[in-house]
């Protein structure tokens, strides 16, 4: 008798199996969905690089990477950057070796991954020989310094 | 110093930026720029569709997906659960 009820059990439970396999495997597309959508919106704006240069394609990219400049050159700053968010500040502060600041400048952007921002300044009288720096922030925190000089021809 | 004596002026002069020129342009869109006049198209949900995946499939880009979740706050308010028939707006590249 004891042997029968072991085997009704055990039938019990191979009829049951397919039922319980289903319900699981239906939570599993939904599950899956949200993990994925989870890791796209955690996709924040990170500052991959900055150059200087003297000139920029169509691409917002320096052309040509340089540290040193003349007096009338207008001077570029790319950063690249990758992430996506609605709302990112880019800031740059230009400064002189005497602690000045040159210029300073923002911009505010929606990127949806990887893009170029180009800041530039200019002097008509011609910058004045000496050592530089341009400061890069991203949403107000310092993330790059960048240091170049300007030689009188 | 004696009366003919005239101090440097020029030793503690600093540098005059006050005419220097600034500007800036990027290839990321600005936030809450108006969507261009080009024709949007609308996409009707599938089965085992994802917003990611609709992205991928229209914009060669699964990161798109927040610009269509975005466009359609209307109907959608998780962008993580969307139906089957449901129409989205697209919004152009």
């Amino acid at each position: 008798m004891f042997h029968r009820s072991h085997r009704l059990v055990a039938a019990l439970f191979v009829l049951a199996l397919p039922l319980l396999v289903g319900a699981c495997s239906k939570s599993k597309d939904a599950t899956m969905q949200s993990q994925e959508n989870q890791a796209m919106q955690s996709s924040e704006v990170k500052v991959t690089s900055v150059d200087l240069g003297k000139s920029v394609g169509a691409d917002n990219r320096v052309v040509d990477k340089t540290e040193t400049f003349q007096p009338n050159d207008v001077i570029y700053a790319t950063i690249l950057t990758d992430g996506s968010a609605t709302n990112t500040v880019l800031k740059t502060v230009w400064m002189f070796q005497d602690g000045q600041v040159v210029s300073q400048s923002e911009r505010v952007i929606a990127p949806n991954g990887a893009a170029a921002t180009e800041f530039h300044i200019e002097k008509a009288d011609g910058f004045p020989a000496g050592k530089y720096k341009v400061v890069v922030s991203l949403n107000g925190s310092p993330v790059q310094t960048k240091e170049f000089e300007v030689k009188a021809t | 110093m004696g009366i003919f004596d005239r101090p440097d002026d020029k030793k503690d002069k600093k540098p005059d930026f006050s005419n220097v020129k600034s500007d800036s342009s990027s290839t990321a869109p600005s936030p809450g720029m108006p969507a261009p006049a080009a024709a949007s198209r609308t996409y009707v949900v599938k089965k085992g569709d994802n917003l990611s995946k609709i992205a991928k499939e229209i914009y060669g880009d699964a990161n798109g997906w927040r610009r269509i979740f975005e466009a359609n706050r209307d109907q959608i308010k998780d962008p993580d659960l969307i139906q089957p028939g449901q129409n989205l707006k697209i919004p152009s590249a």
